[in-house]
């Protein structure tokens, strides 16, 4: 067995051959796996079973931040801190404060959803070992990959490359350190 | 082949046709010959009918302008919802003829018509634009304009249908989609006019410059919950269920949100407008409508036409459920008639007594009337097609779409 391995990389020639390598390998019980396309294959995330993304419910809690805090900067600044009448109205005018912390609400929503997609995808990520398969290079043009890390606790070389080679793959290369 | 296949509208249709005529006509009787023999309940009976007039002219109109939209903006859920607009669009015929006891029961409806010649100094300024007459030509013209945008993209359509090879097809599917930028400007100004003639005038000497907005995107909603329940109900029987996918739900799902959301944008706008400036021949609108039961309803809309609905509709689950979808697009709608109601009701009245609260048995009853017959004439338009545009271009690969994950 080769020690220096992040794992087995297997390449498809069309999105249906990954898709139903993917289930099979799902199925199998690999849980450390990743499919790589030139375009979005929508199936793929139940096919490899992966879960749904937590973002959605981070937008949301940075959007409740956001729309507490628009009315909170407009209270310190309205009611507590500096308040003065204008136009008659009331310190604590709600309807005027609703357009702000509508904007900041957006905004951290937003913010959320750009630099929670980042850091959950484990951007920004300078170096990682399957650019070391040279055929790589093809998934974003025409081939598609399935790859299972080594870190998989199913993972055991001799099987897994035989299990992989048994999917229908072109070929199956090992992705070295 | 795709086009080979039966897309014909599934032979239930019939029978809820006779239902909605059954229901639609006995009730619409029941009013109308009220209104006429009952001097003391024609004005109530003639609101009721306007109340229900506007939400289901709405659907039918918000449908020609969804028709308008989906040509311009193409994707799946166009192609899938086009038959359902194209039916609501050619409901005009029975849109015009229900406007007709409105037209007819204009002077017990609109205050305004009394008030053109008592030295009225607001209503007389408005005189060169508000008489009876004119008024009158003019919503002529919006059901002729109407028609003619209906008409034009119907016949594309059918023709369409007929075309032999997929450049004739390809050909229809251009014209009705260049066709459709500039009318979607003319759209959106026809119904700002109308909503304008037909609901803001109840109020003459109020004004709001983005009340034609709040028509054309309340109608584009209500068409959107219509279509949504018309799909659910039909969603097991042929074709719909060799059709729709959970995909189309959640599409269209993601549009009522949407909408939601902009009905509530422009509803906030124009009443933080008019609150910030705080002048008097704006505020009376809105002081009306919250104080004691109005307030209550005002505030029900805020949380009912718009928190609920868009917290519900955040959930992408409900989008692509096709019975919550529908349950929470039957919601909205119940809402829609209770919005059109909170604007139509605390009207003045033409009788002099106003202001209080005031709600008679026929504005529960007038929107069944108006639906019953509405809906009869819809699904007679409807079964008369196939329930997709068969030789689209698109058709395969909007199929397809709703299929996937």
């Amino acid at each position: 067995m080769k020690e220096n391995i992040y794992g087995l990389l297997a390449e498809f020639d069309t999105p249906t051959q990954l898709v139903a390598a993917a289930e099979k390998v799902r199925d199998a019980g690999y849980k450390r796996t990743d499919a790589f396309s030139p375009f979005p294959i929508h199936e793929i995330d139940e096919a490899l079973g992966i879960k749904r993304s937590i973002l959605p419910f981070m937008v949301l809690g940075g959007g409740i931040v956001g729309l507490a805090s628009g009315i909170a900067l407009q209270w310190f600044v309205h009611v507590y801190d500096y308040p003065i009448i204008v136009g008659g109205r009331p310190y604590f005018s709600l309807p005027s404060f609703i357009p702000p912390s509508y904007e900041l609400t957006i905004l951290l929503a937003a913010f959320t959803a750009v630099f929670g997609m980042i850091l959950l995808n484990g951007l920004p990520q300078p170096y990682h070992p399957v650019f070391n398969v040279p055929r790589f290079a093809l998934a974003t043009r025409e081939k598609f990959f399935l790859l299972i890390e080594r870190r998989d606790p199913k993972f055991d070389y001799g099987e897994t490359r035989s299990f992989m080679q048994s999917l229908n793959a072109q070929e199956v290369f090992d992705v070295e350190e | 082949m795709i086009r080979d296949l039966n897309f014909e509208a599934p032979a239930e249709i019939n029978r809820w046709r006779t239902l909605a005529l059954g229901i639609g006509g006995i009730l619409s009787i029941v009013i109308l010959v009220v209104a006429l023999i009952f001097p003391e309940q024609r004005e109530d009976a003639l609101r009721a009918w306007l109340l229900g007039f506007i939400f289901w002219a709405g659907i039918g109109i918000g449908g020609l302008g969804i028709l308008i939209l989906q040509y311009l903006t193409g994707g799946a859920w166009g192609v899938v919802i086009r038959r359902l607009a194209e039916a609501a669009s050619r409901t005009l015929p029975i849109i015009a003829l229900l406007f007709v006891p409105v037209a007819l029961g204009m002077t017990y409806i609109y205050e305004w018509t009394h008030l053109l010649h008592t030295g009225d100094k607001i209503v007389e300024w408005k005189k060169p634009y508000l008489t009876i007459e004119w008024w009158l030509i003019r919503s002529v013209l919006y059901f002729v304009l109407w028609g003619i945008m209906a008409a034009l993209l119907n016949r594309w359509s059918a023709r369409q249908d007929q075309a032999t090879n997929a450049e004739e097809a390809t050909k229809m599917l251009t014209d009705a989609s260049k066709f459709s930028g500039p009318t979607m400007v003319f759209y959106v100004l026809v119904v700002s006019f109308a909503a304008i003639d037909w609901v803001m005038t109840l109020d003459p000497h109020w004004f709001s410059t983005i009340w034609g907005l709040l028509f054309a995107v309340g109608w584009a909603l209500s068409f959107f919950c219509f279509a949504v329940t018309i799909w659910a109900a039909l969603a097991d029987k042929e074709p719909y269920s060799r059709i729709l996918g959970k995909r189309h739900f959640h599409d269209v799902g993601k549009l009522m949100l949407a909408l939601v959301m902009v009905w509530a944008y422009f509803n906030f706008s124009q009443f933080l407008i008019i609150w910030s400036g705080n002048l008097p021949e704006e505020t009376r609108w809105y002081l009306t409508r919250m104080e004691g039961t109005w307030g209550i309803i005002g505030i029900l809309l805020i949380v009912l036409h718009f928190a609920f609905p868009f917290l519900v509709l955040l959930n992408r689950d409900v989008k692509r459920n096709n019975k919550w979808l529908a349950a929470v697009a039957v919601f909205i709608l119940v809402l829609r008639v209770v919005d059109m109601f909170y604007l139509i009701g605390p009207s003045p009245r033409t009788s002099g007594h106003g202001g209080g609260f005031h709600i008679s048995i026929w504005d529960f009853i007038a929107p069944f009337a108006v639906g019953g017959i509405w809906l009869w004439y819809f699904f007679g338009e409807l079964v008369k097609r196939p329930l997709l545009p068969v030789n689209d271009p698109f058709l395969e690969s909007a199929i397809e779409h709703g299929k996937g994950h």
